[in-house]
């Protein structure tokens, strides 16, 4: 079978290593090498060692994929960096076979697997899995607390002009509506993915005078975002402004004093949110391989996830062999300790039930660079039955 | 080198007929022997010669610029998408063909009467004013299907499915009660003879219009517009047509790119798609027929050799772009035009 004749174990990745997402691509593929690292250091797997060949996303993805499971015959495949190319290269990935794990995608529809009920958003493909929480958990987790704190508020959306902002923005509505919130929508605005000017959407926000703002900027745009922002005084007028996927390393060292305390800033890892021992030895791990260069010394909100897929591997391989087919089933229903904690990869979907963390921008926690970190963070995860239920009529689904 | 047998020892450097013969018997021959990734990307390769040879006709032969291409790929790309997401008519086990054929065929319409439209606008103004407004017609179609805005106009839920795109996969085709696939995706054997069917039509009657009359005209309008009008040539009818023609072929050729991408997304109608056939052209030599074929293998097999080494791929911009600067400050002409003089160079020797 496929790299069966190979002397190592090989996994592709592919991240987004240029251009505007580059800094979080970066940060992935460090967290992958991290431990691919140690666990060669440990004696690999069953001596044999396991290679990481990485690559861009490049102008052409699917060309890229291609090529790292044809001619480079890897075994595994993790990363991609963008949900669009994710939903696109469905078809691909799937005809090339081999178990493909999302690191650091949103996106519920790559996880759905009810086309019945969700028709062409129930994109669940037979060999993809993820690590990280998707969209659906990471928005219930801020709508819960939103309505908890906040109910009856004005609020207000704006987010990068894309899918993934776009459907932030319907989730977050459709879970408060599931959750008995009863806010007041007053705007909503979409500059472009990358934009380097969003003053005319900040001032439509702060126009229609909302209480709290719930954005989905990620990477450079919510550096901007929080510039800008700041600059034009919103975060003095606001409660609380909300973040899916903001909080990261990159962003608060990029944005130092600029970034105001007290904001609710949620994302799928963070280095201070979970106490245990798996969580310390891979700060360690991390740290000894990243205390120099230009990424911060901890792992960005994709660290866990990234690092957490070549576990998932190590684990499936050692119980299965590199047949892709036995992969797939290993993975299958596999519960896994890490640094997040415990969790499982759903038999069906194959969404880890990996939680999402919610915490408060402070510079409180000890970080190592001249910025905020994360304070009082919550670990949040959710069911699919819990999910469905909240979202029921909206015809949003939960992918988990 | 397959290419190096298109030099042809004498001026203009286009390939003769044995040599274009020998050529694509090569190419009809390799398919059989290479697989997998390789056949992937010699199909990709020949599509995007097909594309770049649509982009010259207005470029190299009438002196328009257009920077915005990549258009007529999306338009004729969504299309095929959207056709083959419904199917077209039961015929069997041999639907597949007949959708995937009508899709095509409305892919092309549908490039064809943009470029009409657009075509008419654009030849209105010549030189950076048609590249911008070429550019501009392409990155509003760009805005249009990444906010899905047609959906919106429609009142659809989604047409174009804005950032995420579409997915094409095509049924398996069941003919004589065996089944195949007609886009494979880990050896697209069946699909690579398709395009190459493809290509060579579209070479043939490129080759074909260039060499005639009305040919003749394009390079009349691309070395002195103003002296062209003054011997009764209508320049911007004759303008127009050659970008309805090109339109038509660049459109060809997405219809045939995205199923073997099995997707479609708003990338495809960005001004970075347009910049690909300029790339080529330029790379392989815009005033030699085969010039933007030679550039598509070049750019395409180029890429490919980067990406074999990990240092070189960790930096493939740079190291593309500084080979690319190479080319244009030594090669006159291209690559083509480069091969042809060392051709005459040890001839002469």
């Amino acid at each position: 079978m496929m790299g069966g004749g190979n002397e190592s174990i090989r996994i592709g990745g592919v991240f987004l290593l240029s251009g505007v997402a580059q800094a979080l691509g970066n940060a992935s593929e460090a967290a992958v090498k991290t431990a691919i690292e140690v666990h060669n250091e440990n004696g690999g797997i069953d001596g044999k060692d396991v290679e990481f060949i990485v690559r861009d996303h490049g102008e052409n993805p699917t060309s890229t994929i291609k090529s790292l499971v044809q001619e480079e015959n890897v075994d595994a495949m993790v990363g991609l960096t963008s949900s669009g190319v994710t939903l696109k290269n469905a078809p691909t990935i799937e005809s090339l076979g081999v178990p493909f794990t999302l690191t650091d995608i949103g996106t519920p529809y790559i996880t759905e697997f009810d086309a019945e009920t969700y028709g062409n958003k129930a994109a669940g493909t037979r060999n993809i899995f993820r690590t990280n929480a998707n969209t659906a958990t990471t928005v219930y987790a801020i709508a819960k607390y939103a309505v908890e704190n906040y109910d009856g508020a004005r609020i207000a959306n704006i987010g990068p002009g894309y899918d993934y902002g776009e459907q932030c923005w319907e989730y977050f509505k459709a879970y408060a509506a599931g959750l008995g919130g009863d806010f007041e929508y007053v705007a909503s605005e979409f500059p472009d993915l990358g934009a380097n000017d969003m003053t005319p959407n900040i001032t439509a926000i702060v126009e229609a005078d909302p209480e709290i703002v719930f954005t989905s900027f990620w990477g450079g745009d919510t550096v901007t975002f929080v510039t800008q922002a700041s600059e034009q005084g919103l975060f003095e007028k606001v409660t609380d402004v909300f973040d899916t996927i903001g909080a990261d390393p990159n962003v608060f060292s990029a944005l130092g004093a600029t970034m105001p305390e007290g904001l609710h800033f949620s994302c799928w890892y963070w280095h201070s949110a979970f106490d245990n021992d798996a969580n310390g030895t891979f700060l360690d791990q991390y740290r000894e391989r990243h205390s120099e260069g230009s990424l911060p010394s901890i792992p960005s909100f994709t660290g866990g996830s990234s690092y957490a897929a070549i576990g998932l591997y190590i684990a499936a391989i050692e119980e299965a062999g590199t047949d892709p087919d036995a992969m797939i089933d290993a993975l299958e229903g596999m519960s896994y300790s890490g640094p997040r904690g415990e969790w499982t990869i759903d038999p069906d979907s194959h969404q880890a039930s990996a939680p999402t963390v919610l915490g408060e921008t402070s510079r409180a926690d000890s970080v190592p660079y001249d910025g905020v970190g994360l304070a009082n963070t919550e670990a949040v995860t959710l069911s699919r039955t819990r999910a469905t239920e909240l979202l029921a009529g909206s015809g949003l689904p939960s992918g988990l | 080198m397959v290419f190096s047998l298109l030099i042809d020892r004498s001026v203009p450097i286009d390939p003769d007929r044995r040599q274009w013969i020998l050529s694509v018997t090569v190419l009809a021959g390799i398919g059989l022997l290479i697989g997998g990734y390789q056949l992937t990307l010699l199909t990709e390769t020949l599509l995007m010669a097909i594309f770049a040879l649509a982009f010259n006709l207005l470029y190299g032969y009438t002196g328009l610029l257009s920077f915005g291409h990549a258009m007529f790929v999306a338009i004729a790309g969504y299309t095929v998408a959207l056709v083959s997401a419904t199917g077209v008519g039961a015929f069997g086990g041999f639907s597949p063909v007949v959708t995937f054929g009508v899709a095509v065929a409305l892919g092309v319409l549908l490039a064809t009467l943009l470029a009409i439209g657009v075509g008419y606008l654009a030849v209105q103004l010549q030189e950076i004013y048609f590249a911008m407004l070429t550019l501009s017609f392409s990155m509003a179609l760009y805005i249009i299907v990444q906010r899905d805005s047609l959906a919106d106009i429609l009142g659809m839920e989604s047409l174009t499915n804005g950032s995420d795109g579409l997915t094409i996969i095509f049924d398996s085709i069941v003919l004589f009660g065996r089944s195949f696939e007609l886009v494979n995706i880990r050896s697209p054997l069946v699909y690579y003879y398709l395009v190459l069917l493809a290509f060579v039509l579209s070479y043939l009657v490129l080759w074909r219009i260039v060499s005639s009359p009305f040919g003749t005209i394009c390079l009349a309008i691309r070395e002195n517009p103003e002296r062209a009008q003054a011997v009764g040539i209508d320049v911007r009818r004759h303008s127009w047509a050659t970008f309805v023609i090109s339109g038509a072929v660049s459109g060809l050729a997405g219809a045939l790119l995205v199923p073997l991408h099995t997707n479609v997304g708003p990338s495809l109608a960005n001004w970075t798609f347009s910049a690909h056939p300029v790339i080529m052209t330029v790379i392989g030599g815009p005033y030699s027929f085969v010039g933007p074929v030679v550039g598509a293998f070049v750019y395409n097999y180029l890429r490919w050799f980067i990406s074999q080494f990990q240092l070189l791929e960790a930096h493939w911009q740079l190291t593309f772009g500084l080979l690319l600067l190479f080319v244009v400050l030594f090669f006159e002409n291209g690559v083509s035009g480069g091969l042809w003089r060392l051709r005459s160079a040890i001839r002469d020797r």
